[in-house]
């Protein structure tokens, strides 16, 4: 038994990446919304790109806090990706990879299961994390023994390092910051300093994507952005879509006081790179945690220390946070502050670091073992939920 | 409110201060706002017949599907646990580390950084009766003025 080809879901927090192992990915918005100019039905998924003003939308989202809770909603969202309109499957005859967050729950691990094979009648199922996929991919493209895997996502940011292709249980770290936190934080700011913008989270997750950067220098930053005219290289301002000539935002050289213009716009200022450091120093909004390159070494110390060369050297960076201009450099070059001189550091960023583990899920269908990595409809019916505790390492 | 009045009033404001626990309880709905999903009402929200019309789930048939499929309602129903709930159960499915608790990061060796309340920029003031950061007299004026003991926490 084999197939040409498999079904990924890299089911994403805030987008879910999928479709089949032949095709080009979709990324698709793993959430119904609903928008006030557009009473007569809510978007699910992708059909958000249906929609004509997506000022105010309101969110109804699978998850909370980085696990599945709400299962109406995703049903509601999977039946569409699977469904015509979207990613199209047949389950009886494609394997499915489908990835869930790291130390899921059980009771969550098991409605997974049951869904897949009861619901959607899949024939072969592997449930795994996200940052396996990855973990996989970039060992086949380079041949090394360790990896440290950093997936900086919507709800969390996790660190996990492997050893010859075996997750480090011991060594996994996360820091409660995600492209959610910073969404919000920059919303509060924008909202107290300049115009209310707390019902804006679709608008100002794009003005987020739009303007904000990663400092190399945070201090140098900040006396830049004090200065008053061309010398504050870092001061612009967005324009703000108004959904009959903008649909989409964008970002500007400040507006002169003797130019005329009708659009709204935000002042971006330190906010451009106060909102993404806070991935670097949490404490800065008072969540006491490490940033991200001191809990990269935090994990490594946790390994052991034969091993710590390997994983210095093969650091892969993926997921939305990861996109900020400058966000591998500041993690080089802070990890390479914190190793020893002797060790080489490596930091990776693939060229799409949103759909590294669906790749990643690609390379592992090809793998001559991938069958036995799975499970089946047969094996669920004879030996029930208990089996994929076993076989899933999740 | 007279002028008068309104000059007593800031006297006694001014007397205020907060205390820990309610500095603490600030520090943490602050936090919580930044883990929320929406901050207005569901638009959709007074439109009662909203759940009975048919979703995509129900109306799309799909025709490699041999069975009918079960709601979303039902899969609600199926597996209610919240978050908190699941957290709980953990600690008998996974009782030692490491675990969803024990991998979270401890708190960085390098000294907290402060920034003004207001404007954002470094800050070396802590305002006394609330405890937030400024950075200048004028961005303590915008303080006192929108925030400090006007928001009740
Ligand atoms: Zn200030
Ligand atoms: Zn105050």
């Amino acid at each position: 038994m084999s197939e040409s080809s498999c079904y990924i879901l890299d089911n994403g927090a805030y987008t879910a990446k999928v479709g089949l192992s032949t095709k080009l990915p979709k990324v698709v918005p793993n959430c119904i919304m609903k928008a006030k100019s557009e009473r007569r039905r809510p978007f699910v998924g992708s059909q958000i790109d249906e929609c004509r003003d997506a000022s105010g939308l309101f969110y109804i989202l699978p998850f909370q806090k980085g696990f599945l809770i709400n299962w109406d909603t995703q049903k509601t969202v999977w039946d569409y990706m699977f469904s015509k309109e979207c990613c199209p499957v047949n389950f009886n005859e494609t394997p499915l990879i489908v990835t869930e967050p790291l130390f899921n729950f059980a009771s969550i691990q098991e409605a997974m299961t049951e869904i897949f094979f009861e619901e959607y009648e899949c024939q072969t199922l592997l449930r795994i994390n996200a940052t396996d996929l990855a973990e996989y991919y970039h060992r086949k493209t380079h041949n090394n023994e360790c990896t440290v895997v950093v997936d900086s996502g919507y709800s969390y940011t996790y660190i996990v390092p492997y050893i010859k292709g075996k997750k480090y249980r011991e060594g996994i770290r996360r820091i409660d910051v995600g492209g959610k936190v910073l969404t919000n934080h920059l919303k509060e700011i924008l909202s107290y300093r300049q115009l209310n913008v707390m019902d804006e989270t679709y608008v100002i997750n794009q003005v987020k994507e739009d303007s904000c950067f990663v400092s190399q220098n945070f201090m140098q930053d900040i006396e830049i952005a004090k200065k008053k005219g061309s010398a504050n290289t870092i001061v612009k301002d967005y324009i703000l879509p108004d959904y009959t000539t903008i649909r989409r935002g964008y970002l500007r050289d400040v507006v002169k006081s003797d130019e005329d213009l009708e659009q709204q716009t935000l002042r971006l200022n330190n906010e451009r790179f106060s909102i993404p450091e806070l991935l670097f120093h949490p404490s800065d909004v008072g969540i006491p945690q490490m940033g991200i390159p001191e809990a990269v070494m935090h994990s490594i110390n946790a390994c052991p220390e034969e091993n710590m060369e390997s994983l210095l050297e093969n650091i892969v960076l993926y997921g939305g946070n990861t996109l900020f201009p400058g966000f591998r450099d500041r993690v080089y070059n802070d990890v390479r502050s914190f190793a020893l001189d002797h060790f080489d550091v490596n930091v990776y960023l693939p060229d799409d670091p949103l759909t590294y583990a669906w790749e990643g899920g690609k390379h592992i269908f090809r793998d001559p073992d991938f069958y036995s990595f799975c499970m089946t409809k047969e094996e669920y019916e004879e030996e029930g939920k208990a089996l994929a505790f076993e076989r899933f390492d999740i | 409110m007279s002028a008068r009045e309104s000059g007593r009033v800031k006297e006694a404001e001014k007397r205020r201060v907060l205390d820990d626990a309610a500095r603490k309880r600030r520090a943490r709905k602050a936090i919580e706002a930044l883990e929320q999903d929406n901050f207005h009402e569901d638009p959709h929200a007074d439109l009662v017949m909203s759940k009975k019309v048919p979703k995509f789930a129900d109306s799309n048939e799909k025709p490699t599907r041999k069975k009918k499929s079960k709601s979303a309602e039902y899969y609600k129903m199926r597996f209610r646990k919240t978050f908190a709930q699941l957290v709980e159960e953990d600690a008998s499915f996974r009782p030692d580390p490491p675990n969803y608790l024990s991998a979270q990061v401890p708190p960085s060796q390098f000294p907290d950084r402060y920034f003004c309340a207001v404007c954002g920029f470094p800050s070396n003031y802590t305002c006394i009766p609330c405890g937030a950061r400024y950075c200048s007299v004028r961005c303590l004026g915008t303080h006192l003025d929108t925030r400090c003991l006007k928001w009740t926490a």
